[in-house]
Parts: C-alpha cells; structure tokens; sequence
C-alpha cells in the first residue's frame, strides 16, 4: 500500500494498518526487570530525531522517507516536543472558532451536503513536520517482533521503515502502534514520519488550547517474545455487601502460544491470594474467583491489589512477566438518583485539567504529574477530567495510586461547528448524525475504552467536550455502555437536544450553570444525578461564590459535585527583550490572530504550578465533604 | 512646646499645621486634604490621599460588562475636586476658613485639644455625590480617620469604596493581623486569621495585571519603609505606620501600583518601575465572583450598592 495525503481530506480514513488498541499493562522480561521499573522490551526513540519543516503540504520533501534519500539539509528536533515551541511555525491559542477563522473558508467533508475537497491536502495552513529517526535494535530486541509505538501525535501522521510504508493514523491523544517487524533490520533502521498539522480530524480536536503540532509524546519500539500478553481486560467487582471481591480477567495472548500462564494476586503485603496455572491458548478467560474480605479502593485508602501474569514457555521458563495493579471499588446510581462509590455517596471535589508546562506546553513531564498530585492532595482535590483528551498514560496510573477519581474524556470536541458568537446554530455540526463521521468517533471511544479500561481510577467515560449531540454521539454512549458495565457515562452538549438524553449520559450535566439553576433542577425530580462538569470560571482573580455551589451539596443528594475550570493557566514562558525578562505569554502574544486572548489562563495554578491565592478557598470548601 | 500634652496648632496662610513631639500634619487649604503625615520626622505622604473608587477591573468584571458599566467611577477615581473644608479647633468652629488675613491674630503658641477637619470631593460622575473624609486628632496626635459617602440614584454599583494612600518611597513589607493571603467578601471562607508578615508589595502575578492583594477582615496593619525622599536624611534604619481598626475591622491593599496603572498593562512586566506605596483602606469591597467570566456577575450581596450612604472609620498611630 502506498500513502496517500488524501487520506487527510477523508472523514472515514483516520487509521491505517494500526494495532488495535489494547491495555496499557506493563511487562517485563521477568522480576528482577519488574523491581527495577525497566523493560528490557522496551527501546526509547526519544532524543534528537532530523527533522524538516515545510509551511504547507506542497513543498514538503516527498521522498524523505525514502533509503537513499539526502537530508544533510534537515535540522535536529528533540522527541517529544511540539513543533511551535521550536519556533518553526506560529504559536497559537484560540477557545470556540477555528484557527483558520478569517483565513480559509471550510466546511467538513459531508456537512451540508458537499462531498470532501482538498481542503487539507493542499491547505495552505496545513504545516508538515517531516521527521527521520536512524536507529539500532537493542540486543534483546534481535529476532522478535517489533511495534513502534506513538503516544500522542498532533494530528495527521504517515509512517515509512526503511522506504515501506508502514500506516497512518490521526487521534492525536492516543497511541498509535504499527508492526515494523517485516521491514525490521538489526542496525541502521531509517524511521520517516511525516506529521501534518491539520486533517479532516482537526473538526474534532477544537479543544480550548494552545494549537501546536507534531509528535509531543514519547515514542518506543516494542519488542515481543515469542508469545505476548496482547491485552488484559480486568473486571474486578464486590460482594457480601462490600466485603469480598470477585476477580474476573481476560487475558489475549499473540505469538505462538506454546506453554503456561501462571497468574497471581498479592495484597499490599505480599500475601498470595490467587495463584493458578493454565495452558496457553488465545484467550484465556478467568471467572468469578471469590476473594475474601478485601480492602476497597477510594480517594482516602486507594488500596491496590497487584497481578502478576507469568507466561512461560513450554519448558515452564519464565519468558514475559505482565504486571497490573488493580482494585474493587464499585460506582451505581441508586434508585433515587444518587451516586454511591462502594455503598456510600460519592462528591467529586474536582478540577478539569489540560495536560501544561509554560516551556514545553503539552509536552509534559512525570515530575510535573507528580507535583500536579500532590497539588490535588495538599488541596483536597479528590476528582480530575481529563478535559478534553486521554491524557499520558502514566497518569491514570498515578490517579490510581492516588484515589483520584477519573472522568476519563475522549478526544472530542468540535464546537466550532455549532457555536457561533454565543450562539447554538449546529447548521455543519460534526459528528453530528453523518453517517461519515461515525466511524472515526467510534474509534476514538474504543481506543480510549481498550487503552485505559483497566485503571480502578476511571469512574467515568465522558463523551467528549462541547460537540452537540446527534446519531453519532449516542453510538458513542452505546459503545462505552455495551463494553463496560462497571463505569458511568458522561457527556454534557446533550442540553442542547434533550430529546436525546434518554440516550446519553448517565448524569445530568451542565456547565457553569449558576446555583440557582442548578437547584431547580434538583428540586423537580431529577431523572439523573447532577454533575457541573465545569465551573467556578478561575480566569485571573476569581473563584468567589464558591459556597453558592458548595451548600447544594449539604441540600441535594443528587448532587454530585463538580469539576472546576481549570487546573493550570496555559501560558508561555517567553524571553522578552524590552525588559530582558523572562515573561509568561498568552493568546494573541504571537501575533497569533484570531485569538482568544488571556481566555488561556483559567487556572488555580499560575503556568509556573504555583497556587493562585483562591486555592485555600478551593481548599476549605473542598475539605468540607472529604 | 509638647509639655502642654496638648496639640501644637499652627494657623497657616494656606495650610493648617497640627502637631505633637511625635506627629505633625499639614492639612493644605490649597491641595484639599492632609498634604503631609510626619511621624518621628518621616514624611508618610507623596499626595493628598483621596476617596478611591476604582479597582483594577478583574477578568470577571470585563467579562460579565461590569467595566463599561461602571466605567464613570474610573474618572472619579482619577480626578476629584475638593468642593469644602470645614474646621473646628476644640469648640470653634472656623466658616470661613482662618487664611490671611484672619490668622493674623494667631502666634506660634496655640494649642488645642482636639481638632476636626473635614474635606468635601465631589465626585465627577453624573449625577455627581459627594464624599467627605474626616481627620480627628486628638490631644496625643492619633488621627482618627472617616470617610462617608453619600448615596445617590442612578450611578453604578461601585468597583471599591475607600481611601487611597500614596507614600514616597516604596514599603519594606507590611505586617498585619487579619485574614490569610489575598480576601475578597466572597472569597474569604478558606482564610485563617493570624498574624502575617508580608516582604515587599507583592503583586500577584495574575497573567492580566488586574484587581489583587486585598485583605478583608483586619483589625492591624503596620507598614515598614527604610527609605524617604528627604535629601538630608541618611538614615536607614526602619520605620512605621500603624493602622486599627475602630469599631469595624478595615479592609485593605498594599502594593506598589495604583489602580490605574494596574489597569493599563496588559502583562505584568509592563508596569512601571514600582517605587512608591499605595495604599487602599476600602470600607466596601466588591466581590471577585466565579461563576464564569462571561455574562455572570458577582452574587448581589457581594456587588457595591451606589445609591446607600456609607461610612467606615480607622486610626493612625
């Protein structure tokens, strides 16, 4: 197969020759590997990769990928990192409309009729990133198979090996994986990627953000023995009223399959819980194993049990050990529309968060997800939305082993195309209910879904952001609700066609919707539990009234509390030479039009991760209900 | 002159001069309010403190129009108009003011137990209101301090209602008994109160420079400077001011930038050098909200009701 920059033009291409998104365990060539945190199946391809920009897709190098191609003229970018912030292409930041608001006129392939254009393939704001990256395979890598393995790409990527096309792939928040293997060498392997700013998924992704490009997530080669754990699929749950667990798990296996699987649960003392053997096949499915009085997992004791999968070759030698650690907690809604975690009723204290760094923007680093923790800690912070995208992995792992409760978003949000000025006019809505544009947003649920369906921290899918709501937006919520019963569904943009929320969302959700609304709703019946998924609006000095909000909880059971906008101010550390400081820049600093201004910095915490004096406010309201 | 344990009035042709060993003030006939507060010879003013009604528009406040609506009050801010000064030196009671050539009649020996002057600024809002700042010292030279403001109908709801100090030279840090980090009346449940010692004139580094710093609820507030523009004093030691509260505990800000400037720099790296102090006592101060920062206004009960009389009170010392 041949690449084909069309692709970009094309609702229905977004994922060409990709793994299948599977779960995010980890694993390792055996224990020693395990206590040391370091696969030997794992290659970084993060560093100094070569690196071409071109304004738009007409003077991009065509032939770069190829084996005898001549790049002594590309420069050296660091992976990750974003394209902007190594000063090639313009900084932007832009909330509700477009970035080519004012300077190309589009409409999404199939919106109001039209069929698709060659908006994309040939927009001349659609900036290219081409990118090579020379590399060995590491001894152990030698004769097994080979992924690469993408964690974030904004937005449109096409992948060469060694001058074979390998695939391409959009959703740019999360993984893209393709096998390398039959174009694999042992020494001087030549990696072509070809990033493009914008796609037809770019309608999509119209997050309230700075908008960078390029490949701002770590990328690595994943190496297989001869049979792998594929995926892991964990379903623990409660019984006898909260006191033992019940321990469900599919395990699918690749390679050949040849030998033992020798699984294990331990408690946080290394006692042994469950210990089975069995022989491998595909798919191995562990069912209904009874364990008794277990500690539940919440925000105050996230107590997580660990799993062990031994698989061992037919000899019973060790060749993959797979590593997971889970717990039981359990979400419902009672009958009187009340949320319970573990029997008892659940508040969310908690903050929407953009993935930031004022240096390197969403590129952004472990230490800083560590510092963002113990932000929410010290602040009795217990919830976080991973507003508007899946965030780095390693994040959700640390939310579990944290108690911070998920609202776990799909990259979706397209409200360029049914907000104007204010205005609800959905006149080229995407999704929408074109039948196009289904597919694509299926996908982004299912990799969100199979990627991170096994962090005890998840208590909620959420839709996406700010999208409407039509035909596609419901197959959505009915993706999530046929694959997962042990979650709830979250979307908020069905209030503007309540018609349809019988069918999506199993919370009622509003944003910024003031108390005194928000008690109508809960005085009148209400038909779902409440939730604000955004408010208490923490641009500059704000956050007053918080009480307001606060004291519903006392009132309303089915309140459930809410998200406040935001975490972080997303700003830019700049050099200015007037004052020969070092500033923080927001929208519209860089010549960036059309902008939305200092609406970047909504945050509890200056771009710098200090505290904004309002949070001891957020502190002490949000210690009232721990 | 100061074994009279009394107060050292000295009737100027354009001024008043009330003084103590410790305190002296020249009130300017001309100016329109106190022109100079020396405590231990340390000069505390660089301008006639005036009535102040503008805060540094919040992104809220620009959000949600507040600004436009309020707009008039900024010019009230800015420019002012003593439009009357009343007098009374113990039990007399001075209407006309006693200039040349009725001083005339005065030596440099009157001494008085109290004195009370009062400034009239009408404001430059439409309609206009006036508001009167109130000195009263008493025989030890602790001025006590009143502001009153008359309600009118048909002018916006207000920014801030205080009084506005500026002081030569810029404050070390500032100490006070009050509430933790920066209080707005809607966004002070999460404070302590304590004791806090604050270095330097913080501005919080809102990525817009706009309204910060605020302290509600105090019931002290020292201020410390080291420097002055006296060309003949080479001292560097510390020195203070001390503020109380009087029946009511005050409401303040102390930073190196007056509304104004705050306002007009849209990054804070573009505000001026900071050299001075500038120190708001606000009686009344608005709410900051939070419900969003496009439409929604601060709850009513945190917003400033322009058509009530109000007063507040504080103490020097």
């Amino acid at each position: 197969m041949k690449a084909n920059i069309r692709w970009l033009d094309d609702p229905e291409t977004f994922r060409i020759n990709q793994i299948a998104a599977h779960s995010d365990h980890l694993y390792f060539k055996n224990y020693e590997e395990w206590e040391q945190k370091r696969s030997s199946f794992i290659q970084s391809l993060d560093g100094k990769w070569q690196f071409k920009f071109s304004n738009n897709p007409q003077t991009r190098p065509f032939d770069f990928y190829k084996t005898n191609f001549d790049a002594s003229d590309f420069d050296f970018i660091p992976v990750p990192s974003e394209i902007e912030l190594n000063n090639y292409a313009q900084n932007q930041y832009i909330n509700t409309l477009y970035p080519w608001e004012g300077k190309i006129f589009r409409r999404p392939a199939y919106s109001l009729g039209q069929k698709t254009d060659r908006s994309f393939s040939e927009g001349e704001d659609n900036t290219v990133g081409s990118y090579i990256k020379h590399f060995d395979l590491d001894n152990s890598f030698q004769g097994k198979h080979v992924h690469v393995f993408f964690e974030g790409v904004e937005r449109a990527m096409f992948v060469w090996l060694n001058g074979h096309f390998i695939g391409y792939g959009e959703d740019s928040f999360t993984p893209s994986e393709f096998d390398l293997t039959p174009y694999l060498k042992e020494k001087n392997n030549i990696l072509a990627v070809q990033v493009f700013k914008h796609s037809t998924a770019s309608f999509l992704e119209d997050q309230d953000m700075f908008r960078f490009s390029g490949i701002f997530r770590s990328v690595k080669l994943l190496a297989f023995p001869e049979t792998h754990l594929m995926d892991l699929a964990l379903k623990p749950t409660i019984t006898n009223d909260y006191h033992d667990g019940i321990f469900n798990a599919k395990l699918s296996f690749t390679g050949t399959k040849d030998g033992y699987v020798r699984l294990k649960i331990k408690d946080i003392n290394g006692q042994t819980l469950l210990d089975e053997e069995h022989n491998l096949t595909s798919t191995i499915t562990i069912e209904n194993k009874l364990l008794e009085n277990i500690h539940l997992w919440d925000n105050h004791h996230p107590y997580l049990y660990q799993l062990f999968i031994e698989v061992q070759d037919s000899n019973k030698n060790l060749i993959e050990l797979d590593s997971y650690k889970f717990g039981f907690r359990e979400i419902k809604i009672t009958d009187d529309k009340v949320v319970l975690l573990n029997g008892k009723r659940l508040i969310i204290n908690g903050v929407n968060r953009h993935e930031w760094n004022m240096n390197s923007g969403r590129t952004i680093t472990k230490q800083d997800m560590k510092a963002d923790i113990q932000t929410f800690k010290r602040n009795n912070i217990n919830a976080v939305r991973t507003c508007h995208y899946p965030n780095q992995i390693p994040w959700y792992y640390l939310c579990d082993q944290n108690g911070i409760y998920v609202m776990a978003e799909n990259n979706l949000e397209s409200h360029g195309t049914w907000q104007k000025m204010g205005e609800v006019e959905p006149s080229y809505n995407v999704p929408g209910s074109l039948a196009k544009w289904r597919n694509v947003v299926i996908d982004r649920a299912r990799s969100n879904y199979e990627t991170l369906k096994n962090h005890t921290s998840i208590l909620f899918w959420s839709l996406g952001n700010e999208s409407y709501a039509g035909e596609n937006l419901i197959a959505m919520n009915q993706f999530y609700k046929s694959h997962d019963d042990t979650r709830l569904t979250h979307y908020e943009g069905v209030v503007h066609t309540p018609d349809l929320k019988n069918k999506i969302s199993d919370l009622e959700s509003y944003m910024y919707l003031p108390p005194k609304e928000a008690e109508k709703y809960l005085k009148n019946n209400p038909s779902k539990p409440f939730l604000e998924c955004e408010y208490m609006h923490d641009m500059g000095n704000s956050d007053g009234g918080m009480k307001s909000y606060i004291k519903l909880i006392d009132e309303y059971p089915q309140y459930l509390g809410g998200f406040i906008w935001d975490f972080i101010d997303q700003a830019l550390l700049t050099y200015d030479p007037i004052s020969g400081k070092k500033v923080l820049r927001y929208g519209g600093d860089f010549d960036d039009r059309h902008s939305d201004y200092e609406f970047s910095g909504d945050g509890l915490m200056f771009a710098d991760r200090t505290e904004k004096p309002a949070m001891q406010e957020v502190k002490y309201y949000y210690g009232l209900h721990k | 002159m100061d074994y009279t344990n009394k107060l050292h009035i000295i009737y100027g042709d354009a001024a008043l001069g009330v003084q103590t060993k410790k305190f002296q003030y020249i009130f300017s006939y001309e100016k329109g309010g106190l022109e100079s507060l020396k405590i231990n010879n340390k000069e505390w003013l660089y301008r006639i403190p005036t009535p102040t009604f503008w805060r540094a528009t919040t992104d809220n406040d620009r959000g949600n129009g507040f600004s436009v609506k309020a707009a008039q009050w900024l010019g009230a801010d800015m420019f002012n108009q003593c439009s009357k000064i009343h007098l009374t030196v113990d039990d007399q009671k001075f209407d006309p003011l006693p200039i040349a050539p009725f001083n005339n009649q005065f030596s440099n020996h009157e001494y008085a137990n109290l004195v009370k002057i009062s400034f009239d600024y009408k404001t430059t809002t439409t309609p206009a209101t006036i508001c009167t700042i109130t000195y009263v010292i008493d025989s030890s030279g602790r001025a006590t301090i009143k502001m009153r403001y008359i309600g009118r109908e048909g002018l916006p709801s207000l920014p801030v209602l205080g009084m506005r100090f500026i002081m030569p030279t810029m404050a070390t840090g500032f100490e006070y008994y009050g509430l933790s980090s920066e209080t707005y009346p809607d966004r002070k449940a999460g404070a302590k109160k304590g004791v806090f010692r604050v270095k330097g004139l913080p501005v919080t580094k809102y990525l817009v420079p706009q309204e910060n710093g605020m302290h509600m609820d105090t019931d002290k507030l020292i201020i410390t400077r080291n420097t002055s523009l006296n060309n003949a004093d080479r001292d560097t030691n510390d020195f203070q001011l001390e503020i109380n509260k009087t029946d009511k505990p005050l409401n303040f800000s102390c930073l190196p930038y007056t509304a104004e400037e705050l306002e007009n720099a849209t990054h804070i790296e573009e505000l001026p050098l900071a050299r001075r102090t500038v120190l708001v006592i606000a009686g009344k101060v608005r709410g900051v909200g939070g419900i969003d920062s496009w439409g929604t206004d601060v709850e009513e009960k945190y917003r400033i009701d322009s058509s009530k009389n109000f007063e507040f009170s504080f103490k020097l010392s």
